[in-house]
């Protein structure tokens, strides 16, 4: 909310400068976000006196003026017809600037020579008055500047108001604070008025239908009033709060709201057929023309007020423009009304009309201070338009608002919150500075009534909190609780998370995040078919855009995307790796939510361009899960070829298992689908659930085993066999025979081409033994080796290559 | 006799100065010491010495013959090793080409920064727990005392996927969803992804928050000010200087954001933290009794409070950062930074 400085010293004697303000009000928890000095867009302008006024010798709508600023007499010629000596009126001096950037200067004009300027209200850009030259008390000091003389500079604090505090969206709602804050005694404008002529009950009627919307609505009427433009004071004061000047009756309107937070209507009476108000909820399908000119089919159960025949305004939100005050309007009926604010929210969040209004309703005004601000506006109007205000008011009440009273504060339950002591005295000074009642129930506790409009003051916790929000958070001293032991253990994810972390960028792989919405598109453009779990997607009702409207069910499209970017920075060398989640729609009201690895490889493996250059491939990522599972400690995990993705070459990729169970899948992404990503890069990726992982990991209990002081002999073997044999269905083979010398046998070398049959690759193996009890002979050794090809040729038919 | 001696040893000494090669050495100690040599002749002659000086003579000869011995040795051994690096020397390579390993990786800044804090609170205490990030409209709302139709649901401008289910606009679900399941005393962080709807230059969709939550009896405001202030000053450095400031959140009552005299500036005003000379931090407050009433928590015998803040603000102030959809752009000249 937009604060005039001025415009509050109204209500409160504010003697600290606003910078200060700003300060106090934001650690009271009313943040000033911004100050804006306010100043007239012009300089050089001065207070001074006619002292004599003379025709011009050659031109007769120009006369001489000797204008005197109290020191110093200038002669002016001047072209304006409502001066006479004596009149006190703003001088522009020689070197003065006025709105627009004009700079005045000493000039002849038709032969006469002019050292300044005097000026009107348009041209000092202060008022519309451009009819003749302005006019000053005469009272005025002479030679003062005219911004000075007229207090013409306001600062503007920019208040960020939070949803409780609907009393601050007010002028003496915030001054209520400031006088707290520095020790100022709230003045509260006057609501006297004089009413005259008929009863307004004679003129109209006020019907509720629908009072759990509406519980009061409240009118007066004011007759023969002159519609015309605001005098200045008002016209600068709703600027200040960024509003625009309609009339004199809207003005007033506006700025008693703004003054007092309760929004207000008036209607054109002679436009109210029957002269009857009657407040009901729309039904289906109601159409109406608000104020903005727009036509709008209304939401059902929207506040409609209408008139004897036809809705007029939609309740606390907007008027309508079939009964909106206009040049001609000679009468006119004020609306103040309370209405229920979850209401208002509704049918200003569907109809998207976030006014003024329906923001004040919507956070609820203050119940009791409804026949004030008609009073006041009322008042106003009179005052500003002429016109007299018909005598009595309408006040339909026929729901009782909520306020509450009588709240119990216990001293032992401050301390306890706060952590501190506040004395008693204090407690009570800080409460009734800003307007609570505090009455000693004698049994060592207060029983607190807010004023009305403090619609968030209910409980006992919320009196506690304006208690140390005034006392001031900066005076409760530190303190630190003591240790208990709280039952709560961190997730074994969590830190499963870190060991891979720790792994892969040991491996050279950096982290990225991705968000985790993505385009529609991407099952599609991974070749996903239709039956694929992963296109049960969750999908945003309300997405940024379409491109980001459903939340990921793999992270391959993310990872895809994220290494073409790169690529196109000219980073094409990538080992990235995203842990995150994906998420799969089910029965269930909340989605599955799974964690995921992912990583991928793409380019050279280093950027050591003078040594080795390698390129990333399949074994390269392979070797990172293998990393992984290492440090982890997890054996028994297989690498399926049949298993693979339909996003991946058929013929380099696979599943990873744990037993039965696929954890993941690792391999190249498919050529076409890099063809739609218009890359010609080999990408290698894998994907691994981190929840299964987990699982197995925290079963996992590393044993020590005793390391045998016995040399191992080793025997290498190579075998030619079909290309489409395995090398872990051949080690498969050897390890069932469960010969317990054999240590270990690992693949040495596979080779293809010179010598070898085509369709038929060599494998070597070398066979490690070793017994824990003694150091094994050549021909024991050679015996166990022996039974161990000869099952194996036997078994998978491959010839020993010599 | 023995003036021959030390004659000797004089032009020993001499032409072992001049000799260059390992040969040369060679050849003098053959020459001097060697069994057929110069002193070898000198002690055999020990017969023509008078009777009463042989015992001086025959100790000085082999005094000498040991001093000799050594030198001769010492020079040797010197152009062996000599020779052996010059040797290694020629092996030279050039040390200022780039080493070979694999480069390291690096950790995502946000994660980096995660981990900071994590580490920071374990040591008073908390434990991490997570929640969905599909979340229920109760638990991201209702049950944090944000009913439907008002206004404070303004705060966040939420996504939805149905009526009921939202993804989460804050980390503060998990207090609920934790609270709901242990009793307290409870020490709880929970960090993760979080989503608005807003993309602006400071607003990315998704980002990420860690929200903590203490309870236990006697829990005051004044203990919130302390943890904090021990975190903020661990995480930014010993001289932070704080202020903790009223505001609102509907599930915490009395509420605190918590500003630092701006990092950038140093409290004069910049364009970071908005001329004001303070930067917000992150949102805290004691735990909101109805919050407690809704997980069944007897808020007359516990209190607590609760704070959350945003890692990617965190991070910028951390390391400078200005732009904070760098984060989400994962350019990799981005990440290698950290």
């Amino acid at each position: 909310m937009l604060v005039s400085v001025k415009w509050l010293k109204d209500y409160v004697d504010i003697d600290i400068p606003p910078q200060e303000l700003a300060e106090k009000l934001t650690m009271a928890g009313l943040e000033v976000d911004e100050i804006k000095v306010i100043s007239p867009q012009f300089s050089g302008v001065v207070v001074s006196k006619i002292l004599s006024v003379a025709p011009h010798p050659s031109a007769d709508r120009l006369s001489i003026c000797d204008v005197s600023d109290g020191a110093v007499t200038y002669r002016v010629v001047c072209g304006a017809k409502n001066i006479a000596s004596g009149d006190v009126v703003p001088l522009a001096r020689i070197g003065a600037t006025l709105p627009g950037g004009y700079t005045i200067k000493s000039t002849v004009l038709r032969g006469e020579k002019s050292d300044g300027m005097l000026c009107s209200e348009a041209e000092l850009e202060i008022g519309e008055d451009a009819s003749g030259i302005m006019h000053l008390p005469r009272t005025m000091a002479l030679g003062n500047s005219l911004d000075v003389a007229l207090n013409l500079t306001d600062t503007v604090l920019d208040v960020n108001i939070t949803p409780n505090r609907s009393d601050c969206l007010s002028m003496i709602g915030l001054a209520r604070e400031v006088a707290a804050l520095i020790g100022k005694k709230l003045k509260k404008p006057s609501v006297k008025l004089k009413e005259s002529g008929e009863d307004i009950r004679s003129l109209a009627s006020v019907v509720i239908m629908d009072d759990d919307l509406c519980p009061r609505y409240t009118a007066r009427i004011i007759k023969n009033i002159q519609v015309g433009p605001s005098p200045i004071w008002m016209k600068s004061r709703l600027e200040a709060a960024g509003l625009r000047s309609i009339n004199n009756v809207v003005d007033v309107t506006n700025f008693v709201m703004l003054e007092m937070g309760q929004p207000l209507h008036a209607f054109d009476y002679k436009f109210l057929e029957e002269g009857r108000i009657v407040v009901r909820r729309s039904k289906e399908n109601e159409e109406f023309t608000s104020l903005d000119g727009k036509s709008r089919i209304l939401p059902a159960d929207t506040v409609l007020i209408c008139d004897g025949v036809k809705p007029v305004a939609i309740g606390g939100i907007m008027g309508g423009v079939n009964s909106e005050v206009r040049d001609d309007t000679q009468t006119i009926l004020l609306e103040s009304a309370y209405f229920h604010p979850a209401s208002i929210r509704r049918s200003s969040r569907k109809l998207a009309m976030p006014t003024d209004a329906a923001f004040r309703f919507e956070r609820g005004i203050d119940p009791d201070g409804v026949i004030q601000a008609l009073n006041r506006a009322a008042k106003l109007i009179a005052e500003l338009a002429g016109g007299s205000i018909c005598r009595n008011y309408i006040d339909e009440y026929p729901r009782k608002i909520f306020s509450a009273h009588d709240i119990p504060l216990r001293y032992d339950r401050i301390k306890k919150i706060v952590g501190t002591e506040i004395s008693a005295r204090d407690i009570k000074k800080i409460l009734t500075s800003i307007d609570l009642t505090v009455k000693a129930d004698g049994k060592g506790r207060w029983l607190v009534t807010p004023p009305s409009c403090r619609l968030d003051l209910t409980r006992e916790i919320d009196l506690i909190e304006e208690l140390i929000r005034l006392y001031g958070y900066h005076k409760i001293p530190l303190t630190l609780p003591s240790i208990s032991v709280s039952e709560t253990k961190s997730l074994p994810r969590i830190e499963l998370e870190g060991r891979i972390r720790r792994v892969l960028t040991g491996n050279g792989f950096s982290e990225i995040i991705n968000y985790s919405f993505e385009n529609p598109l991407s099952a599609d453009i991974l070749n996903l078919p239709l039956s694929d779990r992963r296109r049960q997607t969750v999908k945003i009702k309300n997405p940024l855009s379409e491109e980001m409207s459903v939340m990921r069910s793999t992270m391959v499209y993310g990872l895809i995307e994220t290494a073409k970017r790169n690529i196109n920075n000219g980073s094409s060398d990538l080992k990235l790796f995203e842990i995150g989640k994906v998420f799969l729609s089910q029965q269930d009201a909340l989605p599955d939510e799974m964690n995921m690895l992912s990583c991928l490889m793409t380019g050279r493996l280093t950027d050591t361009f003078w040594h080795i250059r390698s390129m990333a491939d399949f074994y390269n990522l392979k070797g990172a899960v293998d990393n992984i599972l290492f440090d982890l400690k997890i054996s028994h995990c297989k690498f399926k070829s049949d298993e693979g993705e339909p996003f991946l070459h058929p013929g380099k990729s696979c599943g990873i298992f744990y037993y039965d169970e696929k954890i993941g899948f690792l391999g190249e992404i498919h050529p076409d689908v890099l063809e739609k990503f218009d890359l010609r890069n080999k990408l290698y990726v894998l994907e691994i659930k981190l929840d299964y992982l987990a699982e197995i990991w925290k079963q996992n209990k590393i044993q020590f085993r005793e390391i045998t002081k016995f040399p191992s002999i080793t025997r290498d073997a190579a075998f030619i066999i079909p290309d489409d044999l395995e090398s872990a269905k051949m080690i498969e083979i050897i390890l069932e025979q469960q010969e317990y010398l054999l240590e270990n046998v690992i693949v040495f070398d596979v080779y293809k081409g010179k010598e070898i049959p085509e369709n038929m690759k060599s494998l070597g193996l070398r066979f490690s033994y070793r017994s824990p009890e003694k150091t094994l002979t050549d021909s024991e050794t050679n015996t166990i080796h022996d039974r161990i090809i000869n099952k194996l040729i036997s078994v998978t038919g491959a010839k020993l290559r010599s | 006799m023995i003036s021959e001696l030390q004659k000797l040893e004089k032009n020993a000494l001499a032409e072992l100065e001049t000799a260059e090669t390992e040969e040369q050495i060679s050849n003098i100690k053959t020459k001097y010491i060697g069994r057929k040599g110069l002193l070898t002749a000198l002690l055999r002659n020990i017969a023509q010495v008078p009777d009463a000086e042989k015992p001086v003579y025959g100790k000085l000869c082999n005094e000498l013959k040991e001093r000799l011995n050594d030198l001769f040795d010492e020079k040797l051994q010197k152009h062996a090793a000599n020779r052996k690096q010059n040797l290694l020397l020629k092996e030279k390579i050039d040390v200022t080409l780039p080493g070979n390993a694999v480069w390291c990786g690096r950790e995502h800044p946000v994660v980096l920064v995660r981990q900071e804090i994590c580490e920071i609170f374990a040591s008073f205490g908390f434990s991490v727990v997570e929640g969905p990030e599909v979340e229920l409209d109760y638990y991201n709302f209702e049950a944090l005392n944000i009913p439907k139709d008002h206004p404070a649901r303004d705060m966040q401008d939420t996504f939805y996927i149905s009526d009921n289910v939202v993804l989460r606009t804050h980390t503060s679900p998990v207090q609920i969803r934790v609270m709901e399941k242990i009793a307290p005393p409870l020490r709880i962080l929970s960090p993760g992804k979080v989503y608005r709807r807003d993309s602006d230059i400071s607003h990315t969709p998704m980002f990420h928050q860690i929200e903590g939550l203490l309870v236990d009896e006697g829990i005051s405001f004044g203990d919130l000010k302390g943890i904090l202030t021990i975190f903020l000053k661990k995480f930014f450095g010993e001289n932070t200087f704080l202020r903790f400031r009223p505001s609102f959140f509907p599930f915490t009552e009395p509420s605190a954001e918590v500003d630092i005299r701006c990092v950038i500036c140093g409290g004069s005003g910049c364009r970071v933290c908005g001329q004001s000379g303070w930067l917000e931090i992150l949102g805290s407050g004691m735990v909101d009794p109805a919050v407690f009433e809704n997980v069944g928590y007897n808020a007359e015998k516990y209190t607590g409070f609760a704070f959350g803040l945003g890692l990617e603000r965190m991070a910028m102030l951390k390391y400078g950062i200005s732009d904070i959809r760098l984060f989400f752009e994962n350019d990799i000249r981005f990440i290698r930074q950290f």
